[in-house]
């Protein structure tokens, strides 16, 4: 087996993982990156809206601060979040996309004068100031008081990461891609880097690293319908859980996005809303200012998912032989803001759907979107249960989204994370003095080597790997979607525990040499039926409605229980995830209150004044990280 | 740069890429434009033979024929040399972009072909042309008719749609390879390109059948 | 409608010493919406799981899907099936290297030619200022630089060029576009003469034969041609510096531009 040595690993190549590959490449270190696919191809690059950041450049975001955009963010969080990360994260967005320009994203800029905006499918006037002609523009998300999401165009996953790839290239980051990472390597108490199959030759390699890095993105092909690419099959979460060590944070706060297309369930960006497009029922009526007569459709998406599905209901929606869906209504921005600012939405619409938005309708409904939860870290980026052990982006549950993110938060967060969390990763990378032990990469290389060879010969059992992917598709779709209730996620978690049982004994029903596919799926089955069960039994025990985690059976969010985090591990040959809990934040710089939108009932709770006081340690941290 | 080829000496910045590449340009432009004004001043005889006697008398007495002559024939060479640099004389590349182009069933990429094959005709028949016309000066409209009514009609006829095609793709490949005719203009240029191409054909067969008509005794 | 979709599809793996390149047929039942993406993963799921194909977005912004369908390059998420006949024949990229039956590595080529020519912004990163505002940029400016940012890197281009085909170093439009995003670019403090250095050859520029497919099968519509020939005529003005005089050099170059900001 080959044997690869480096300072940092940074499995997944992503935003958040080219981040923090080019901090530690920057700062010296032998940087090492794994992908299933080249880099530009990984799913960063197919989002379209923003990144949120404080700039308040744009005039509509005139007076914005980090202040505001912390109380958006863990008010869209329904104070789920993890309050000193969301007040890294919000202090330092504004820094970071500065930072970026720097090493060339094309931003959007500031074009001083009179401009029409659209706000509800309504044109308004306003004046860019003059004095920031040429600074970061900003346009509107759901969920925020101002306007202060950093555009280019409609690709700014795709430039951003094109930008960070040029720095990876540049400083000399190594990249493996075509590689899949099957087992972490650890000692029970630090991690010594990983497994991987070479998807060219089927090959296992084993990297060995100071630090590691999980930045895999999310794990949405749990679902049937998701706007998250093939490859978000959570890769990094399994091997992690894998570990019985490593515990998933929240797994049951999914996000659903108001408007994934109808029947691909391709996303089209809330940049359609943020720009004035409005929502239509099957009257062609404007629904949303009934239910939520502020914010409409730029409420967070946890809500607007919720309120679609709840007009879909009445008989609303619009029938089709895909389903019931509503529609989206972009024509009064006219053509020339279609086919420029979002130009990926008219692409989408023309070649996937057959719609021409300049002149028809899209057909939309709420779709699987992003995983608030994920690998469980702390504010450093440090994850729980093994040293070394690093994560980002989405892959993580740093937790500065608790129970639902809000519109281009996740995309900044990329960055923002990756900045923060690649400091911290240089400092323990340079201030460890790890041991490899070869046991532990014998032991490791064993364990996914005997997996294989079950798998190939069928000792354990015949099993069809599509099948069981399949069967937990349908019973994540129908039990564990936006509206949850007791029986329903019983039954998910019944279902998911058979189908772990079943995952152990599944079977090629093909041969072929080298590299074969069908082993590829095989190997993740297991793993995407482990992140299944966490999420159902997650959102089983949860006897609550927070964020976009919604019990018909508990409507109330009830701070008094359930104002904490759930904790997932999966203790070896154990066939049921363990739950434990832990406070959601450790203090609360804003208190927990009522968000302003979303309607339902807060049963509250009596937090002792220490709780609301920023301690000091907290306070230095937060400045370090500005520099 | 490759790192293998700076190991004997210390580089000089070189130009000579460039410039090749812009010499093949400009001698395409005087070639296409000396090819239409040919057209036009040959075809006079349309409309009568003395008219294209005057006017090659004018060339003859300014000395524009001897030296012109010569120096566009030395021009067409320079002109092959520089663009065979990228013609498939290798087996494997001309097969290659045959299979390549028959795959794809591309107009611009075919038209490539019809360019290769077109020059090296040009360059041989050309060169006959320049070579029996030079070498009997001064050029009479009665001379031209001469040689055409004696069994060099058949080349001309060769000659004449060769060269016409290889200029019309030539000069609307020139202003895409340099970026002068961008993908707006594309459709429009080639459409022009088009009837360009026609007109001179034409008006080269008319000349053409005049010659043919033409009483050598009178 | 809902025809009867008859695939040929090339079948070959390097990694199998008794494996021969060879054409294999499925039949797929169409339906409304269809796309070859779907087409090829029932394919998968239901018929025949080791066939290789990469798949990663199925929205056309990844580009790892690229394939040759009916002998053009394109997007197999991209292309609906209404839009082919019921017979229809996939064969891998040329150009890149095989992996096995309709995956190629573009992503190795891609990141080797990122190096020949330093696709990245040549400026001082340790100079940024974590407390100053950014460098200000002409709005204008920073859409022109994003629309040649735009590339997938899927690869038809090069599999679509007749140059490339046979001259296997020829860099293709995709990469002096590249090039050409951060010639644009004020923050690349690289000269004219750095570019050249770098572009100005027959593996750059002066090698493209003007064949134009590169442009005709883009799946983002990216204007190639057009920016190869605009950094092509800047290179071949720079080189005649000193040979033809200044004020032609500057028509020549200014003509039909349409990057007015790097002229400033």
């Amino acid at each position: 087996m080959q044997i690869h040595h480096t300072d940092v690993l940074c499995i997944g190549a992503g935003l958040a993982g080219e981040r923090v590959a080019v901090e530690a490449a920057m700062a010296g270190l032998n940087t090492i990156m794994l992908s299933l696919v080249p880099p530009r191809r990984s799913h960063s690059s197919a989002a379209q809206g923003g990144m949120q950041a404080a700039l308040g450049n744009a005039i509509m975001g005139d007076g914005d601060s980090p202040d505001v955009h912390f109380a958006d963010t863990v008010k869209g969080s329904d104070w789920g979040c993890d309050q000193e990360v969301a007040r890294i994260f919000a202090d330092t967005a504004p820094i970071v996309m500065r930072e970026v320009a720097h090493w060339g994203v094309p931003w959007n800029r500031v074009v001083p004068g009179k401009h029409t905006y659209y706000k509800g499918g309504k044109p308004f006037e306003a004046e860019e100031k003059a004095e920031k002609a040429g600074l970061i523009h900003a346009r509107a998300f759901g969920g925020t008081a101002k306007w202060r999401t950093c555009y280019t165009a409609d690709g700014t996953g795709r430039s951003v990461l094109n930008t960070l790839d040029t720095k990876c290239l540049q400083y000399g980051v190594t990249v493996h891609d075509r590689m899949q990472a099957e087992a972490l390597i650890h000692d029970g108490e630090t991690c010594l880097g990983c497994i991987a199959r070479c998807l060219r030759t089927g090959e296992l390699v084993a990297y060995l690293a100071t630090s590691t890095l999980i930045a895999t993105g999310g794990y949405g092909r749990i679902y049937k319908a998701t706007t998250n690419a093939v490859i978000c099959d959570g890769g990094g979460q399994i091997i992690a859980l894998d570990t019985g060590l490593v515990p998933m944070g929240n797994m049951e706060a999914v996000q659903f996005h108001p408007t994934g297309t109808v029947p691909t369930d391709i996303l089209v960006t809330e940049g359609c809303r943020g720009d004035g497009g409005t929502l239509l029922d099957v009257n062609l009526y404007r629904f949303m200012p009934d239910y939520e007569p502020d914010k409409s459709e730029l409420a967070s998406r946890d809500v607007v998912s919720r309120r679609m599905t709840e007009h879909m209901r009445k008989g609303l929606g619009v029938k089709s032989p895909y389903g019931d869906h509503l529609w989206l209504d972009i024509r009064h921005l006219g053509e020339k803001h279609i086919t420029t600012k979002l130009r990926e939405v008219y692409d989408i619409c023309t070649n996937f759907l057959g719609v021409n938005p300049i002149h028809q309708l899209i057909p939309v409904r709420p779709t699987h979107h992003y995983s608030m939860g994920g690998v469980r870290t702390n504010r450093d980026g440090a994850a729980y249960g093994l040293k070394g052990l690093f994560s980002a982006g989405e892959s993580a549950c740093w937790d500065m989204h608790g129970f639902n993110r809000l519109g281009g938060n996740s995309l900044a967060e990329t960055v923002v994370a990756g900045r923060y969390i690649g400091k911290r990763m240089v400092e323990y990378t340079k201030g460890a003095t790890p041991s490899f032990g070869m046991q532990y990469v014998d032991d490791a290389h064993k364990k996914v080597q005997e997996r294989i060879t079950d798998i190939v010969t069928g000792r354990k059992g015949k099993e069809n790997a599509f099948k069981i992917r399949d069967e937990m598709h349908d019973i994540m779709m129908e039990c564990v979607g936006i509206f949850r209730n007791g029986k329903d996620l019983q039954k998910a978690v019944n279902k998911l525990e058979e189908l772990y049982d079943r995952s152990q004994k599944i079977c090629l029903s093909s041969t072929c040499k080298g590299m074969n596919p069908e082993l590829s799926t095989a190997l993740r089955i297991r793993g995407m039926v482990k992140l299944a069960q966490c999420t159902a039994y997650g959102a089983l025990m949860r006897t609550e409605s927070r964020g976009a985690h919604t019990r018909e059976d508990f409507p109330e969010r009830n701070d008094k229980d359930w104002l904490n985090r759930t904790l997932a591990y999966w203790k070896e040959g154990a066939s049921m995830p363990t739950l434990e809990y832990e406070e959601a934040s450790p203090y609360y710089e804003l208190p927990p209150g009522d968000r302003g939108y979303g309607g339902g009932v807060t049963i509250p709770n009596e937090l002792p004044p220490e709780k609301f006081v920023i301690p000091e340690a907290a306070k230095e941290n937060l400045k370090k990280a500005k520099l | 740069m490759n790192a293998s080829t700076i190991t004997l000496h210390v580089p000089q910045r070189s130009k000579i890429a460039g410039r090749m590449d812009f010499f093949q340009m400009a001698s395409g432009v005087l070639l296409i434009l000396f090819l239409w004004a040919h057209m036009l001043l040959v075809s006079s005889v349309i409309l009568s033979p003395s008219l294209m006697n005057g006017i090659a008398w004018f060339f003859e007495a300014t000395y524009m024929a001897q030296i012109g002559g010569p120096a566009i024939f030395v021009l067409m060479v320079v002109h092959f040399i520089l663009a065979a640099r990228k013609m498939p004389f290798k087996q494997d590349e001309w097969k290659t972009f045959r299979v390549h182009a028959r795959m794809l069933q591309h107009k611009d990429t075919t038209m490539w072909l019809v360019q290769v094959i077109s020059a090296i005709l040009i360059l041989v028949l050309g060169a006959v042309h320049m070579f029996v016309v030079l070498t009997d000066l001064p050029i009479t409209a009665a001379k031209s008719a001469a040689r055409i009514q004696s069994g060099w009609l058949y080349l001309y006829l060769v000659l004449l749609p060769m060269a016409e095609l290889h200029v019309g793709v030539g000069f609307y490949r020139i202003g895409v390879k340099y970026g002068f005719v961008g993908r707006s203009k594309r459709k429009w240029f080639q459409k022009t390109e088009n009837v360009m191409m026609i007109g001179f054909i034409t008006i080269g067969l008319l000349t053409l059948v005049r010659f043919m008509l033409l009483n050598i005794q009178g | 409608m809902n025809r009867m979709l008859t695939l040929n599809i090339f079948r070959y793996n390097p990694l199998d010493p008794d494996s021969t390149p060879r054409m294999q047929t499925f039949t797929v039942q169409e339906y409304d919406s269809m796309t070859l993406f779907i087409a090829l993963t029932q394919i998968r799921d239901e018929k025949d799981p080791t066939l290789k194909v990469d798949f990663c977005c199925r929205a056309g912004i990844c580009g790892s899907c690229a394939m040759v369908i009916n002998g053009r390059p394109g997007l197999a998420c991209h292309t609906q099936t209404k839009d082919l006949p019921a017979e229809i024949t996939l064969h891998p990229l040329p150009f890149f290297q095989l992996l096995g039956d309709l995956s190629v590595d573009t992503g190795s080529w891609f990141r080797k030619t990122g190096l020949q020519i330093e696709a990245w912004c040549h400026s001082d990163d340790k100079a940024f200022d974590p407390t100053a505002e950014e460098m200000r940029m002409d709005n204008d400016l920073a859409n022109e630089i994003f629309e040649l940012d735009r590339c997938i890197e899927c690869g038809c281009c090069m599999a679509a060029c007749g140059t490339a085909r046979m001259r296997t170093d020829f860099l293709g439009a995709v990469s002096i576009m590249r090039v050409a995003r951060f010639y644009l670019d004020p923050r690349d403090k690289r000269s004219e003469d750095d570019y050249y250095e770098v572009i100005g050859n027959d593996q750059g520029v002066f090698g493209c034969m003007g064949l134009l497919a590169c442009e005709d099968v883009c799946p983002k519509g990216i204007p190639l041609q057009d920016q190869l020939g605009i950094m092509r005529r800047m290179m071949a003005m720079h080189s005649v510096k000193g040979v033809l005089p200044r004020p032609l050099i500057e028509t020549i170059k200014k003509k039909g531009c349409c990057h007015a900001h790097a002229q400033s």
